[in-house]
C-alpha cells in the first residue's frame, strides 16, 4: 500500500492543493513590465470573485449545462436502446455489432474532431453538399447551431462506450430470472420494463455519473473545432476559458480558480444526480 | 472529453451480484489504528509534495537571471530551436547552417500567435524549458517580459545593432530603456484598391481621410452593393492601427504607471470617421477582410479597397482574376485635420520579432543568428523567399525581390514607391501593454456590441471598454490608471 500512496500523494494529491493554493494567490509587481520583481500574496476569494463575475465564464457554465441535459439524455437513451436489442434473444452477430458499437471510443478525441469537421466545414463537406443540393442550407459552425455540432461529435464518440458498461450489467442478469419471467407470460418488452431496466440500473446511474463529469470537462472539441468556427470563443466551454486563463492570459491564480469551481461543480452535480436516484430506491 | 476512471464516485457498481442490500449507504465499519495512521502519512506526504511544487511559486514570478551569459566555448556545437510559424523556415536556417557549423538552428513549426504557439511557448517557459527563440509579435512582446520570459538584448551588445532597424520598429522592442526582440518583419499600411472600382466613380486614391470617406460615398452611391472597404468589429486592430497614425497613445508608461488613455481627440478623430462611414452604410461589416466571402467580393469588385499592412500583398494575390486590376496608395492621412499634432504618414499593422528566451542556454549564439536573419542580405532574401515574411526590419535593405515592379499589381513598383517612405513615417512613441492580449480582445466586444446595437458610438464603445482595460492591467499586479 505505501508506494501505491506514495504515488498518489506525489501525482494526484499534491497538483490538487497545489491548485487550491493557487487560486487563492494573487500577484503583485513592481514595475511596467514587473522588471522589478514580482510578489506573491493571499488573495482570499478575489480569484473566485473575478472568476465568477465574468460574465464569459459564467456563460460557458449555463452552455455546457444545456449541452449536458440534452446531450446525456440522448445518449444514455441511446446507449440502453443498443444494449437491450444486442442482448435480446433475437440479435444476430452481436459480438461484431458491440464493436462496430465501441470502435468511435477508440478514436482520440481530438482525431475525432478533426475528422468530423471536414464534414461540417462548408464547401469542403459532401454532407453539407448534397443537403444543399436538395434545398436545406444547414451551417453547423454559425453561433446558433456549433454547440450541437459538439454534442453530435461526444455523442458519436461515447455512445458504445456507454452500451458497452450497461451490456456489461445485462449480462450479470441470472439466467433463472428471464426464465421465471416467461413462465409468467411476459414478453421482449415486459422484460425489459420490468425486468433488465430495474436491473441496470446501478450502470445507468454509473454511466450518467461519469458522462455528467465529462460533459463539465469539454475541452478537445471546441479547442479543434476553434479553428473551422468562429463562433467558438476563448471562453467557450469553462475548461477552455481556465486554459486561456492559464496559457494566453497567463492569469494562473485566476485559471486556478475555474478549474476548482469546475471540479465543485462536477462534485455537487453528481451527487445531486446520485442523491435524486437514491431517493426513488427506499 | 475524458471519462476517466479514477473519479471517486460512490456508486454501485455493475458488477457486483444484485444480492447486495439495495441501499448504496453501506454502513462502515469504525477505522482502525493502521488505517487512521495510514491517513496522516497520506496527508504529510502531500504535504511533502506541495511543499517541493510550492517552491516553484506562480509561473512566471521568478527573478529573471541575473549575469549575462557566456559565450560558448571554442570547438563547442551549439544547437538552437527556433518555434515559429513561418512557413518552411527550416530552408533559412539551412542557409546560415551551411556557413555556420558551430551554431546549428533547427525550425520547429507552431501555431500562429493566439491560435495556439502562444500558449505553448508559455506553458514550455513556464516549465523552465522553453525554446531557444521563439516568433513572438511586437505588441505581444510586454507580455513575454511580463513573465520574465525573455532575455535582455542589451546585456549582449544588441544596441549596438538596433540602428541598423527601421527606427518605428526598434522603438517597440525597446522596453524600460533595453531592447527585448529583434525585430523580424513588419506591416506599414497603405491603401490596396482595385483601379476599376475607383474609376467607375471617376475618383483617385485619397490622400487624406477626409477624402477617404467621399469616396466611400461615391463607391456606395453608385451601387448599394459596393463598399470602399470593410470593418471587422471582432479584429480591432487595425482601427488601433489608424489610431496610432492619428496619434493615439493608448497604453502610456508614465514612471512606474501604466495611463490608459483609450478616448483622446486622435482616437475620437478615428472613431468619429468610422461611426460616419457605418451609420451611412459605407462599410460591409459582414465580411472580414481575408474570409472566404471577402476574397468573393473583393473578386467581383464588391469591396473595393483594403487599408492592410505591406504583407496583406500575397493574399490579395490570391483574389480570381485579380491580375492587373489592383493598385497600392499610400495610406489616407489626417492632414486635414490640423488639431491631431502628433498625426504621421503612416503606421504599423501587425509585425513579430526573433524573441530569444530568457531560458537560452546560448543567447550569444542566438543572437548572431537572428542579427544575420534580419539584417543580412542573404537572410533577408531567404527569409522573403521561403517563408513570405512582412516587410523586411531592416532599414537599407528591402529585399531583391521587393525592388522590382509587380505583374499583379499593374506593372506598379509598389513596394519602393508606396511601403518603403511608409516605413519610414512611423510612430516612435507607441508603446504596447502587457496586457495587449485582453485589451484587444475587450475593444472587440465592445465594437461587436456597437454594431448590434449595444452602444451609438465607436467612442462610446471605447469608453466602456476602457475601465475594463484598466481592470485587466491591476487584476495582473500592476500600477494602472485611467487617463480620464
Amino acid at each position: 500500500m505505501a508506494p501505491f500512496l506514495l504515488l498518489f500523494a506525489l501525482t494526484f494529491v499534491a497538483p490538487v492543493l497545489y491548485a487550491v493554493g493557487q487560486s487563492f494567490t494573487r500577484v503583485t509587481r513592481e514595475g511596467l513590465f514587473g522588471q522589478a520583481g514580482a510578489s506573491s500574496g493571499f488573495a482570499g476569494f478575489e480569484n473566485y470573485a473575478r472568476a465568477l463575475s465574468d460574465g464569459g465564464f459564467a456563460a460557458s457554465v449555463g452552455r455546457v449545462l444545456l449541452f449536458g441535459v440534452v446531450q446525456v439524455t440522448v445518449m444514455i437513451v441511446a446507449a440502453t436502446v443498443l444494449a437491450l436489442l444486442l442482448e435480446s434473444a433475437s440479435a444476430r452477430w452481436p459480438g461484431f455489432f458491440r464493436t462496430a458499437y465501441f470502435l468511435p471510443y477508440g478514436i482520440p478525441g481530438v482525431i475525432a474532431t478533426i475528422l468530423w469537421s471536414f464534414l461540417y466545414v462548408p464547401g469542403i463537406s459532401p454532407v453539407l453538399g448534397l443537403l444543399a443540393a436538395v434545398g436545406i442550407d444547414l451551417d453547423p459552425l454559425a453561433p446558433s447551431t456549433v454547440l450541437w455540432s459538439i454534442a453530435n461529435i461526444v455523442t458519436w464518440a461515447y455512445t458504445g462506450y456507454n452500451m458497452l458498461i450497461i451490456v456489461a450489467q445485462l449480462k450479470s442478469i441470472p439466467k433463472e430470472l428471464y426464465e421465471a419471467a416467461r413462465v409468467d407470460g411476459a414478453g421482449p418488452l415486459r422484460i425489459a420494463r420490468s425486468l433488465q431496466l430495474p436491473l441496470v440500473r446501478p450502470a445507468l446511474v454509473l454511466a450518467t455519473v461519469f458522462s455528467i463529469i465529462g460533459t463539465l470537462q469539454l475541452f478537445a472539441e471546441p479547442q479543434v473545432l476553434q479553428a473551422v468556427s468562429p463562433a467558438i470563443s476563448n471562453d467557450y466551454t469553462p475548461n477552455l476559458a481556465a486554459y486561456n486563463s492559464a496559457f494566453n492570459y497567463n492569469d494562473y491564480g485566476v485559471a486556478s480558480a475555474q478549474a476548482v469551481l469546475i471540479a465543485l461543480a462536477a462534485f455537487v452535480l453528481s451527487a445531486v444526480f446520485l442523491g435524486l436516484t437514491n431517493r426513488g430506491r427506499r | 472529453m475524458t471519462r476517466s476512471d479514477d473519479e471517486e464516485v460512490d456508486v454501485p457498481d455493475p458488477w457486483t451480484p444484485l444480492t447486495r442490500p439495495r441501499s448504496s449507504r453501506r454502513p462502515s465499519p469504525p477505522p482502525t489504528r493502521r488505517q487512521v495512521l495510514r491517513a496522516a502519512g497520506l496527508g504529510i506526504a502531500g504535504l511533502g509534495a506541495l511543499g517541493a511544487t510550492a517552491a516553484c511559486g506562480t509561473p512566471g514570478t521568478a527573478p529573471a537571471a541575473g549575469a549575462p551569459l557566456p559565450a560558448a566555448s571554442p570547438g563547442e556545437v551549439v544547437r538552437l530551436q527556433y518555434w515559429a510559424w513561418l512557413k518552411d523556415l527550416q530552408k533559412v536556417c539551412d542557409v546560415w547552417n551551411a556557413k555556420n557549423p558551430s551554431v546549428q538552428v533547427e525550425a520547429v513549426w507552431i501555431p500562429g500567435g493566439n491560435s495556439g504557439g502562444y500558449q505553448k511557448i508559455f506553458s514550455a517557459l513556464a516549465a523552465g524549458s522553453g525554446p531557444d527563440l521563439a516568433q513572438i509579435e511586437v505588441r505581444t512582446l510586454p507580455s513575454y517580459l511580463l513573465q520574465n520570459g525573455l532575455a535582455d538584448l542589451s546585456a549582449y551588445g544588441f544596441g549596438d545593432v538596433i540602428g541598423s532597424y527601421d527606427e518605428g520598429l526598434a522603438s517597440q522592442v525597446r522596453l524600460d530603456g533595453r531592447l527585448w526582440g529583434v525585430p523580424q518583419d513588419s506591416g506599414p499600411i497603405g491603401f490596396f484598391y482595385r483601379t476599376e472600382s475607383l474609376e467607375a466613380v471617376g475618383a483617385q486614391p485619397p490622400s487624406t481621410w477626409e477624402e477617404w470617406l467621399e469616396v466611400a460615398r461615391a463607391i456606395h452611391g453608385n451601387d448599394a452593393g459596393h463598399w470602399i472597404d470593410s470593418f471587422n468589429a471582432g479584429d480591432p486592430t487595425t482601427f488601433i492601427s489608424i489610431a496610432t497614425q492619428a496619434g493615439a497613445t493608448w497604453f502610456k508608461p508614465e514612471g512606474e504607471e501604466w495611463v490608459i488613455d483609450m478616448t483622446d481627440d486622435a482616437t475620437a478623430a478615428v472613431a468619429t470617421l468610422f461611426d460616419t462611414a457605418l451609420d451611412e452604410g459605407l462599410l460591409n461589416t459582414a465580411l472580414p477582410p481575408f474570409s472566404v466571402g471577402w476574397f468573393a467580393a473583393a473578386g467581383s469588385g464588391a469591396i473595393a479597397s483594403l487599408v492592410s499592412g505591406s504583407w496583406a500583398d500575397a493574399l490579395i494575390e490570391g483574389t480570381t482574376g485579380g491580375e492587373g486590376q489592383w493598385r497600392v496608395a499610400p495610406v489616407p492621412t489626417w492632414a486635414s485635420d490640423p488639431s491631431l499634432t502628433k498625426a504621421v504618414g503612416s503606421s504599423y499593422l501587425g509585425g513579430s520579432t526573433a524573441a530569444i528566451t530568457s531560458t537560452c542556454a546560448h543567447p550569444r549564439e542566438a543572437l548572431a543568428f537572428a542579427t544575420w536573419m534580419t539584417t543580412d542580405p542573404e537572410g533577408i532574401d531567404a527569409m522573403i523567399q521561403y517563408s513570405g515574411i512582412g516587410w523586411s526590419p531592416a532599414s537599407d535593405y528591402i529585399g531583391k525581390a521587393r525592388q522590382q515592379p509587380s505583374e499583379f499589381f499593374s506593372g506598379q513598383s509598389y513596394n519602393t514607391e508606396v511601403f518603403q517612405p511608409a516605413a519610414q513615417q512611423q510612430r516612435t512613441d507607441w508603446t504596447w501593454s502587457p496586457v495587449t492580449l485582453q485589451a484587444i480582445n475587450i475593444v472587440a466586444d465592445a465594437f461587436r456590441a456597437r454594431l448590434t446595437g449595444g452602444y451609438r458610438t465607436c467612442l462610446d464603445a471605447l469608453a466602456a471598454a476602457q475601465p475594463q482595460v484598466v481592470a485587466a492591467h491591476r487584476d495582473k499586479g500592476l500600477a494602472v490608471r485611467a487617463a480620464s
